[in-house]
C-alpha cells in the first residue's frame, strides 16, 4: 500500500515536472522566435503586405509571393540595394539589413506595386 | 483609354506598347481597304510600314519581356493562363511577324528568288491579316491577365 502510495506521488511529481519544464521549453521557444531576426512581407492582390515594415538592425526580411501572377522586389535606391529575380506563387526572396535607414523598392513587373522597409 | 491605363497595373511601356499595336490592327484594316479601293501603292506603304513597325516593337519590348518573364519558366508552368497566353501570343505572332515579312519581301522586292515568291496574293495577304488580329486580341488577352488586377482577384 505505502509502495503503491509512493510511486503515484513519484508519477504525480513526474508528470508535474514535466509540465513545469514543457512550459518553460515552450516559453524558450516563443523567446527564441521573437528574437529571430527574420521578418515577412507578403505578395498578394497586387501589393506587398505590410506596406512599410519597421524592423531593427541586422534583421532578413523575406519576400513570399502569394499571389498567383509572377512578381519581384526591387530597391527604388540607385545604385539598387537588392533585387530578386522573378517570384512565381509561393516563390521567396530574403534580403538583410545591415544599416539603418528607409529603404523603398517596388515590382519592376508592376511599378504602381510599392513598399518600404525602415531599418532602425 | 487613359483613365482604363490608370487602374491597371502596367507599367508605361506595356501601355504603349498596348496602344501601338491596337494602332498598327486598325492601319493594317484600314490598308486592306485601300487595296480594295485600287490603291495598291499607298496599300503597300502602309503595310510595309506597320509590319516593319511591329518588327521593331516585338525586338525591343516584347522579345526582353518574354525572356525575361516567360521563357524561365515554360514547359513546367504552361498549365497557367499567365504563361500559357503569353507563349500562344509569342508563338503565334512570330508565325504572323514572318508571315508579314515575307509577303513584304515577296511582294515589293525582288530580293527573293523567283520561285521562292508568292502568286496567291490575297490568300496569303487576307489570311496574315486574320492572324494578326488573333495575335492582336490573344495579347490583349495576355496584357488583361498580367496588368488587370481587378478581373482576376479574389
Amino acid at each position: 500500500m505505502r509502495r503503491s502510495v509512493f510511486i503515484a506521488g513519484l508519477a504525480a511529481a513526474l508528470v508535474m515536472g514535466m509540465g513545469i519544464f514543457g512550459t518553460g521549453r515552450k516559453g524558450s521557444v516563443t523567446r527564441a522566435q521573437q528574437n529571430t531576426s527574420t521578418m515577412e512581407v507578403k505578395i498578394d492582390n497586387f501589393s506587398f503586405g505590410p506596406v512599410a515594415l519597421t524592423v531593427p538592425v541586422g534583421t532578413t526580411v523575406t519576400w513570399t509571393n502569394r499571389d498567383d501572377i509572377p512578381h519581384n522586389t526591387v530597391s527604388t535606391d540607385d545604385p539598387k540595394i537588392f533585387k530578386s529575380k522573378v517570384l512565381d506563387t509561393d516563390e521567396k526572396f530574403s534580403f538583410t539589413f545591415n544599416k539603418p535607414g528607409t529603404y523603398p523598392y517596388f515590382c519592376s513587373i508592376h511599378p504602381k506595386m510599392t513598399g518600404k522597409i525602415i531599418v532602425q | 483609354m487613359i483613365a482604363a491605363f490608370l487602374e491597371t497595373a502596367a507599367p508605361r511601356g506595356a501601355n504603349v506598347v498596348l496602344v501601338l499595336e491596337m494602332a498598327m490592327g486598325i492601319g493594317l484594316l484600314l490598308g486592306a481597304w485601300l487595296a480594295r479601293k485600287g490603291r495598291f501603292r499607298q496599300h503597300a506603304w502602309c503595310q510595309s510600314t506597320i509590319v516593319l513597325l511591329n518588327f521593331a516593337v516585338v525586338a525591343v519590348m516584347m522579345v526582353p519581356s518574354f525572356r525575361v518573364h516567360v521563357l524561365p519558366r515554360i514547359p513546367a508552368k504552361l498549365g497557367k493562363a499567365y504563361y500559357a497566353l503569353a507563349t500562344t501570343h509569342g508563338a503565334l505572332g512570330t508565325v504572323t511577324e514572318l508571315a508579314g515579312l515575307y509577303i513584304l519581301l515577296s511582294a515589293g522586292t525582288k530580293v527573293l528568288p523567283e520561285k521562292l515568291r508568292i502568286t496567291k496574293y490575297k490568300v496569303w495577304m487576307r489570311s496574315v491579316l486574320a492572324l494578326w488580329w488573333v495575335v492582336l486580341l490573344l495579347g490583349m488577352a495576355t496584357y488583361t491577365r498580367w496588368y488587370v488586377p481587378h478581373l482576376f482577384r479574389k
